[in-house]
């Protein structure tokens, strides 16, 4: 068929009646009710407060959830009050402690096993993620600055 | 946060902190150690100080004192029992014998508090057993960490009063208590004296308060004790907790600081000498200067604001190495009446020359915000998605 105007139009238009059907029949999600967001943002802080604990050394915690994070005495807090000097916003990076290419979970590991002497952390477990939860959460608004040593 | 936040005395604070350096009277003097301080400072952009700086400068050539007595800091010990924790034990040895060490020797070593981490007698025992290795005669002041267990009865049966003064050579040493004064706050909860001593131990935590404080009473003995000193003669006064605000949310202050400086901006040479912050600090407020002192056990980090413009700052510690950013002072008295500062830090380099390796610089990226929950306070999920930004 020759491209002529008039194809060309009615190309275009069909073109957009297929994209505006299909485009519906993605849209298969409901509008988030302000209930929804509340209970997404309840699971969340309810992982921020379980890290906030895990990272103070709460021991009713750590024996709930099976890990034993220090056996020193030493909790993560003692050297980062508000999880300050963690820099979450600055993973991955080379990690000079590790001595390679290392995540914010690679490191958390190394402050459990080195300076803590604890047991380190299945790199999925619950617990690492509600640790994770915690100091990203208490460094909301620093700059995204990946490999930043 | 609000109890701890105090945000009318810290906008009163920053204010005074804001303002151009007040020019330090000619009798205040600076050491050569705080001088060097201050040239290297100048040189990272010490706004604050330009003012007054090219002043201390031409004082300073004048001023190749000779030491005419020394005396020591440790603090922030922060021993566990042995068997829970070796390291800080083998720290609180090495500092202790190296006092012992000093040629020439100190007069006197001042413990500035926290021997212990939670406040148990076997804690302070082993401290009062290790300061046996230090001949010297020995003063001692408390730290939280050694009293809300039992309230001070084991710390002042070991160490005796909590305050006290001292002259000696011509100096008016006076040891403040910063400690014993917070607001009862584990009655109302039926505290174990093991849960209040765990909150008070938590920096980051709101539930002990803005505990840090002299106290009315204190304070009218304070102001006997420098009334009758007098005021062109040199005062050293030695506290835990800073004696202005540099960070509260830590309890980095004491709340009537403001009270205490009342009674000492009427002398000519005060340097108040702290611990509590576990890092390299310099201040000054009107004619008093402010010196913070390391821990021998672990840094903290700078606070996200309020580090005094005149700190230069430490280095970024290796978490890896246990003697890095930790260390004891070696402090003298000069033939001009002035003290000099020498930090013993475990690693050689102490303060910083590049922003990648500075504790300052370190924060340039931080946004902080407070803890969402104390281990005794449900979150509020409705307050922390309010929840203040800490910016630096």
């Amino acid at each position: 068929m020759k491209l002529t105007r008039k194809n060309w139009i009615s190309a275009c238009g069909a073109l957009a009646v297929l994209f505006l059907v299909a485009s519906q029949a993605a849209a298969h999600k409901e509008k988030h009710t302000p209930e929804q967001l509340k209970v997404f943002e309840e699971v969340f802080l309810e992982q921020v407060r379980i890290g906030d604990l895990l990272f103070h050394g709460d021991a009713e915690t750590e024996k709930t959830m099976g890990v034993q994070l220090s056996r020193t005495g030493m909790s993560c807090a003692m050297c980062h009050p508000f999880a300050s000097d963690t820099h979450p916003h600055e993973f991955p990076k080379f990690q000079e402690q590790i001595g390679k290419f290392s995540t914010l979970r690679d490191m958390i590991n190394w402050c459990i096993e080195k300076p803590n002497e604890g047991v380190k952390l299945d790199s999925d477990s619950d617990a690492m993620k509600a640790l994770e939860a915690y100091i990203y959460w208490s460094n909301r608004g620093s700059k995204l600055e990946p490999g930043t040593h | 946060m609000d109890k701890t936040d105090n945000r009318s005395e810290r906008l009163a604070m920053q204010k005074e902190l804001g303002a151009k350096g007040e020019r330090p009277a000619r009798s205040l003097g600076i050491s050569r150690r705080i001088f060097l301080h201050k040239s290297v400072l100048a040189g990272v952009g010490g706004a604050a100080a330009a003012g007054w700086f090219p002043f201390l400068n031409t004082i300073e050539v004048a001023q190749a004192a000779q030491t005419s007595f020394r005396f020591a800091w440790i603090s922030d010990t922060h021993m566990y029992p042995r068997e829970v924790n070796t390291r800080f034990v083998e720290k609180t040895i090495r500092a202790f014998k190296e006092v012992q060490a000093m040629n020439p020797p100190a007069d006197f070593l001042i413990i500035g508090g926290d021997i212990g981490q939670l406040g148990n007698p076997v804690e302070l025992e082993l401290g009062a057993e290790l300061l046996k290795e230090v001949k010297t005669k020995k003063v001692y002041i408390p730290g939280e960490h050694d009293w809300y267990l039992d309230m001070g009865k084991a710390w002042e049966k070991m160490f005796g009063a909590p305050y006290w003064y001292f002259d000696h050579k011509g100096v008016r040493f006076i040891g403040l208590d910063t400690i014993s004064h917070a607001k009862d706050f584990w009655t109302i909860k039926k505290m174990t004296p093991q849960e209040r001593m765990g909150h008070m131990a938590t920096l980051d935590g709101t539930v002990g308060g803005a505990w840090a404080a002299v106290g009315p009473e204190q304070l009218a003995w304070l102001d006997r004790t420098m009334s009758s000193w007098p005021k062109d003669k040199p005062v050293v006064i030695f506290s835990h907790n800073p004696l202005f605000d540099y960070y509260a949310p830590w309890n980095f202050w004491v709340r009537d600081w403001r009270e205490v400086n009342e009674i000492l901006k009427r002398h000519d040479n005060v340097t108040s000498v702290h611990g509590h912050v576990h890092q390299v600090l310099y201040h000054e407020i009107g004619k008093m200067r402010s010196i913070g002192m390391l821990a021998t056990s672990w840094p903290w980090p700078y606070a996200p604001k309020g580090v005094p413009k005149l700190t230069k700052c430490m280095v970024r510690v290796d978490p890896g190495d246990y003697f890095d950013g930790v260390g004891w002072s070696a402090l003298g008295m000069n033939s001009a009446s002035k003290v000099d500062n020498e930090y013993v830090m475990w690693r050689k380099d102490i303060y910083a020359t590049a922003t990648a390796d500075s504790g300052c610089g370190d924060n340039r990226n931080q946004v902080l915000h407070p803890r969402l929950a104390d281990a005794e306070t449900p979150p509020n999920t409705a307050d922390a998605s309010r929840a203040r930004t800490t910016e630096k």
